[in-house]
């Protein structure tokens, strides 16, 4: 199975990455998405995507000025432009001689290093891994949408985990974040409120 | 495989552990039994309290199950909301290293060869660690601490609450001291007494004897509250159980007794008199008039003589002037130096007395000599006060019997210890409204609270069956070793039975919580800790159990087909 590349490197840090893509491709990554980012024999990068935005550029701001746009210049101004979209990525594990580890890289990816949104096994392989730590990352970063950020995750995983017969994973999945936030109650119940909303209908089959 | 109900979260020695319950509450009552198990200790506890918890007060406040989905919910709530117990820890028992570990072995080998004591409950003197599991004793749990049933000298008196594990009480130990059986008024504190009793008669390691003022125990009654019949001690134990009927031709229950008892006059003296000071609403002045009376007409005539006396007889002279009669109460006040009008006083009070049938001059048999070879030959006597059932007849004759019987049994105790030859058979007596008795202004006075305190050197014990133990003389209840209480709902009877016992602040909810009729409490020395329990049924087949299946009457078929037909 082809790796679907969804973009390269822009910059790094230990705890996340940015990377750029074209306008071509914005159609495959999405918010909450598992993805990678392999450097060296062995070793990659996961991280779940947080953010996608778009720049603009001094050719965008005289348009939207425009009175009337020719939708060929509008075609031609995504296609063609210089600026490209960003998607930040949180740093939740990496993968080491096979090993995957729900810890911080121990060292960043390069720039233009490629990025691949994670395969259903690859997605099973690194969610199945322990006890959920990577949920600590997640938790820890207080300046993130948390409880939409882990619904779209949770949304995105459950699928490929029943594809295994795994139906209860997200049941898992949701214990352990209350156990964590529990001391918490308004990060839990803003977590389990939009896990409410964001998986209508799918609690009743999981319980 | 045992079901673990939680884990220890918390908790102190000298109060009780935390645990944090992970099966539902409803699944744990109060007065639960349970096991800790920590390593190479177990750790017996009893639940004395159920607290609703939460992470945040939020989540309990929030209604949550109404705004997510019900799994979500239910997620939600296992995780933040708890229910803790509260145990009691009792006892602890060294279990030794696990089963299947090499040290095992050696721990074993160490306890035949005596070089490590033998493995037994002792009380706590450590606690277990966090999250030590914990879980329901089972059978072999309680047979653990309370004895295994069919044991010589056990005797079920209950079932656990919630498991329905038989609970037995040791009858060797429950007579080594004085017990009591308590509870108010409709708590089925008579049915228990009849069980213990059953008990007691059937295993013959001491005699019984029972003073009966509501006629309830020996010959078959009907139950106050349902109307249905309840069989009486006599029934099932026939030529065991004597029925003593007090006064001439007394029957009881329409029954006639074994034998009647009728008190000599010559056996009442001044100290039965002073101890019905309440009852006859006497002065201060008696003792001296009754030392007064002894000096004249001695230890055993006075009683009789006093009551020849006639109050207020006259004689005249020839001049018409009026002196007391040499036979009045008067003359008699004169001659001995006392007060006339409280010599009048007292004879006039001591009326009621000189009226009782039963305190005869000369009794028709010397029924309390009777009755005191009967016991000591391991009968059990139930004296049952007929329609003499007034405090007065209860005082006058229980005291002046247990009198007697303390002095023989102290004297063959004597004898015993200097000959080491007939050791004196272990005597239960067993005394109902004995607050009546016991209560702090007659303790001192009555052979009751002596015997309380120390007539266990002498085999001689007290049964207290009793409603308000609070009206019992502190000195008596702490001298208590067993008790078995029902229902109480005043604060000072409740107060009273724990008087002395580890824990009770703890225990005491848990006695003013008991179902009525349904559930008992065992507590003190001769129980290895508390537990609540549900009693025993006294029916059909408690004495089927206790006393075997009534041999059937076989059929002709059956009979011809032994023989080979």
């Amino acid at each position: 199975m082809t790796a679907i590349e969804i973009g390269r490197l822009l910059r790094a840090g230990t705890t996340g990455f940015v990377a750029g893509c074209r306008v071509s491709r914005i159609g495959t990554p999405s918010f909450g998405a598992l993805v990678r980012a392999p450097l060296d024999a062995g070793y990659q990068i996961f991280g779940l995507i947080h953010d996608i935005h778009i720049d603009d550029d001094g050719l965008v701001r005289q348009l939207v000025t425009t009175e009337e746009i020719d939708q060929a210049v509008i075609i031609d101004n995504r296609v063609n432009r210089n600026v490209p979209i960003e998607m930040s990525v949180l740093a939740v594990g990496y993968q080491q001689d096979g090993n995957i580890h729900h810890l911080l890289p121990p060292r960043p990816a390069l720039s233009l290093d490629v990025i691949y949104l994670c395969s259903a096994q690859e997605m099973r392989d690194f969610t199945s891994s322990g006890r959920f730590g990577y949920f600590r990352h997640v938790l820890r970063s207080s300046e993130l949408p948390i409880g939409d950020l882990l619904a779209a995750h949770i949304n995105q995983v459950q699928p490929v985990q029943s594809e295994v017969g795994n139906e209860a994973w997200a049941l898992k999945a949701t214990q352990e974040l209350i156990i964590l936030l529990r001391d918490d109650y308004p990060a839990l119940m803003s977590v389990i409120s939009t896990l409410a909303d964001a998986v209508p209908g799918n609690w009743e089959g999981m319980s | 495989m045992e079901e673990y109900i939680g884990y220890v979260v918390g908790g102190r020695l000298k109060e009780n552990l935390s645990v944090r319950l992970v099966v539902p509450a409803h699944q744990v009552q109060e007065g639960a039994f349970t096991v800790i198990e920590s390593g190479e200790w177990q750790f017996y506890g009893l639940v004395t309290d159920l607290i609703l918890g939460a992470t945040d007060p939020r989540f309990a406040d929030e209604q949550s199950e109404t705004r997510l989905p019900i799994p979500l919910a239910n997620l939600l709530h296992g995780q933040t909301l708890y229910t803790n117990l509260e145990v009691l820890p009792a006892l602890m028992l060294e279990r030794g290293p696990e089963l299947d570990s090499p040290l095992y072995q050696e721990w074993l080998q160490a306890i035949d060869s005596g070089e490590r004591p033998q493995p037994r409950p002792l009380p706590v003197k450590t606690i277990p660690p966090h999250h030590a599991q914990v879980r329901m004793a089972s059978q072999g749990d309680i047979a653990e601490i309370f004895g295994e049933i069919g044991e010589d000298g056990n005797f079920v008196i209950g079932y656990t609450r919630e498991q329905a594990h038989p609970v037995c009480i040791n009858l060797d130990k429950f007579v080594q001291r004085s017990s009591g059986v308590f509870g108010a008024t409709g708590s089925g504190k008579s049915f228990l007494t009849r069980l213990v009793l059953a008990g007691l008669i059937h295993y013959n390691r001491a005699s019984v004897l029972v003073f009966d003022m509501h006629n309830e125990y020996g010959f078959d009654d009907t139950a106050s509250d349902t109307g249905e019949r309840v069989i009486g001690l006599k029934t099932k134990f026939p030529t065991r159980l004597r029925v003593v009927g007090l006064g001439s031709g007394a029957q009881i229950r329409g029954q006639t007794p074994d034998f009647n008892l009728e008190i000599a006059m010559q056996d009442i003296q001044p100290e039965d008199i002073e101890l019905l000071t309440r009852e006859l609403n006497l002065r201060e002045t008696t003792p001296t008039t009754l030392d007064a009376l002894v000096a004249t007409f001695s230890k055993e005539l006075w009683f009789k003589r006093f009551m020849e006396l006639k109050p207020g007889a006259v004689i005249e002279d020839e001049d018409g002037k009026k002196f007391p009669a040499p036979d009045s109460v008067e003359a008699w006040a004169h001659q001995a130096g006392v007060h006339p009008e409280a010599a009048k006083g007292l004879h006039s009070k001591m009326g009621p007395l000189f009226r009782k049938k039963y305190i005869v001059e000369h009794p028709a048999s010397d029924t309390v000599s009777e009755i005191i070879k009967a016991l000591e030959a391991g009968q059990h006597i139930v004296l049952s006060f007929g329609k003499n059932e007034s405090d007065l007849d209860y005082l006058l004759v229980s005291n002046l019997l247990t009198r007697r019987i303390r002095q023989v049994w102290e004297k063959r105790t004597n004898d015993y210890r200097t000959s080491g030859e007939g050791e004196p058979r272990p005597l239960v007596i067993v005394l109902e409204e004995a607050h009546k008795l016991l209560n702090r202004e007659m303790a001192a006075q009555t052979t009751f609270s002596t015997i309380a305190r120390e007539m266990r050197k002498y085999y001689v014990t007290l049964l207290i069956v009793d409603q308000r133990p609070s009206q019992i003389y502190d000195e008596v209840m702490s001298q208590l070793g067993s008790r078995i209480s029902g229902w109480l709902g005043d604060e000072d009877d409740i107060r009273a039975v724990l008087s002395g016992l580890a824990g009770r602040d703890a225990l005491r909810g848990m006695l003013a919580r008991l179902q009525p009729k349904e559930e008992v409490l065992l507590l003190g020395w001769g129980v290895p800790m508390p537990l609540p329990v549900s009693s025993r049924r006294y029916d059909e087949r408690f004495w089927s159990e206790l006393l075997g299946k009534p041999a059937r009457k076989r059929g002709e078929d059956e009979i011809l087909e032994e023989l080979g037909f």
